[in-house]
């Protein structure tokens, strides 16, 4: 049942989601073949910031944008097959809550993964053009010092890191979907809500905790500038919101499973 | 033979409101039951709480002796009042999603139906008409063979012809162990097929007899009777 229930789940608007990645992966071949392929490394350094500036700008833009609409795809996918009129359907299939949660829980995970892989193609597409690698290859030396590893394995560290934080990414959308559904009249709206309040306590007790800790950047631990600190202050960082993380997925997960249980109430 | 439906003080409260209140009801086999009452008296809920789709405030629903889930949905085949299908889906993948969730599925009793009523299988729900929507809702809750059959409000957006069609295929395609609980305001069209009525009023239940008993002793017809106790 399960197995079914991923299959149609992965189905969903996956239309969508493939038009979005490969937006921007045809993006990222134009970034290269028609920017950093062309800049010149060795100019003016104003003229170099200013334009390299613009295009980080304008491609970061793109990249939150497709994440926005990721989460927003999965948010909607969670609310409408559930607490919608489809909900009729999902609800009176012969699968448990259970079921249902982590055929969304899984299904949502693989969509975000897939994203995330996706990302780190189009950041590969983007940096390995012959211009960019040999620009590169002159700071090589200095960036492996302050991160204390080549920028490879770190990036390598980043991208574990984040396909880790994936499921924590879709349960606490699932979660805030959830707790929406708690308040009848006003469903879409709590949603957003409990968002903004569990987005905002997360970042209270990431705070409070790097404060215990002392790892702020130039906190009483680290100093940036000092040999290798970047990469370790940096992984010090992941362990900390890594464990955070999964403190409050559990948390999340809890009431989700709670309210998919025990509190189902289509109008 | 356990009987196919029991609710004891079933209640659901919304707010300061009782849209089931303390409802007592056992339904046996093998019959054709109306689920008849006003606008807002209980009868989708009743319906919802049956199919797990609401949590009750107090009480409880049994099908077949089990609460509601994943074991009673495999008995339970519901017609919601509502499309609850996914409109960018051809009707050809609404049938293969039923074949792969349902064991009890016919696919080609769908098939036959889906063909008298000249309904394309390779058309997209979002370009059916409404009524037509319906038939393809009703083609797929009938295609099963279910234990305890759910409609509610089956022929309210159909043309009288097709209503013939979907009376007769309800009539037809039920085995006759099995039940059928049919909520509608449509009480002549229906009145010939019923063996048993519920009336529910303000949440409770007001009447549970056999369409005879009411003929025999009451000395008028459904209809007329439904008119007379809910008379505004």
């Amino acid at each position: 049942m399960l197995g079914k229930l991923i299959k149609y789940d992965l189905k969903y608007g996956a239309k969508l989601f493939i038009i979005l990645h490969a937006l921007l992966l045809l993006a990222s071949i134009l970034g290269r073949i028609f920017f950093l392929e062309k800049i010149d490394f060795n100019a003016d350094s104003n003229t170099l910031l200013t334009s390299l500036g613009l295009f980080i700008s304008i491609y970061l833009l793109l990249f939150t944008a497709v994440c926005f609409g990721v989460m927003l795809l999965l948010a909607i996918r969670f609310y409408k097959n559930l607490f919608t009129d489809e909900g009729y359907l999902t609800w009176t299939l012969p699968a448990t809550p259970n079921q249902q949660l982590w055929a969304k829980i899984i299904s949502g995970t693989i969509w975000y993964a897939i994203d995330i892989m996706l990302y780190s193609l189009c950041l590969v597409i983007l940096v390995t053009g012959k211009n960019v690698t040999t620009a590169f290859a002159k700071i090589a030396p200095e960036v492996t010092e302050s991160l204390g590893m080549p920028l490879s394995r770190y990036s390598l560290y980043m991208l574990i890191f984040l396909l880790i934080s994936c499921i924590g990414s879709v349960i606490m959308i699932y979660s805030c979907v959830a707790i929406g559904q708690l308040f009848p009249g006003h469903r879409v709206l709590c949603s957003v809500i409990a968002y903004i309040i569990i987005s905002t306590v997360i970042q209270i007790f990431t705070f409070i905790i790097m404060a215990v800790l002392g790892i702020f950047p130039n906190g009483h631990n680290y100093v940036v500038g000092t040999s290798g600190n970047v990469g370790h202050y940096l992984i010090t960082v992941f362990k900390a919101s890594g464990a955070l993380f999964l403190i409050t997925t559990a948390i999340e997960y809890a009431a989700t499973h709670y309210i998919m249980n025990k509190k189902v109430n289509l109008i | 033979m356990k009987p196919i439906l029991e609710c004891q003080g079933l209640t659901k409260k919304y707010n300061n409101f009782y849209a089931l209140s303390n409802l007592n009801l056992t339904l046996d086999r093998g019959q054709i039951i109306g689920l008849l009452g006003p606008n807002g008296s209980g009868k989708t809920t009743l319906i919802k709480l049956i199919n797990g789709l609401l949590t009750p405030t107090d009480g409880r629903v049994m099908i077949n002796s089990l609460a509601p889930g994943a074991e009673t949905k495999k008995l339970v085949s519901y017609l919601p009042e509502r499309s609850y299908l996914n409109d960018h889906m051809r009707v050809e993948e609404i049938l293969s999603y039923f074949v792969d969730f349902y064991d009890n599925f016919d696919l080609e009793r769908a098939r036959k139906m889906l063909h008298d009523l000249e309904i394309d299988t390779n058309s997209r729900l979002r370009t059916l008409s409404k009524g037509t929507k319906e038939k393809v809702q009703l083609v797929l809750v009938m295609s099963r063979d279910a234990e305890l059959y759910i409609l509610d409000e089956p022929i309210g957006g159909v043309d009288p012809a097709a209503r013939d069609y979907i009376l007769r295929t309800i009539l037809t395609n039920y085995n006759e162990n099995a039940t059928i609980l049919l909520s509608t305001h449509l009480i002549t069209d229906i009145e010939n097929v019923l063996d048993r009525v519920l009336f529910i009023q303000n949440g409770q239940l007001s009447l549970n007899a056999s369409v005879d008993e009411i003929r025999t002793k009451e000395g008028k017809s459904v209809d007329a009777l439904f008119r007379e106790v809910f008379r505004c």
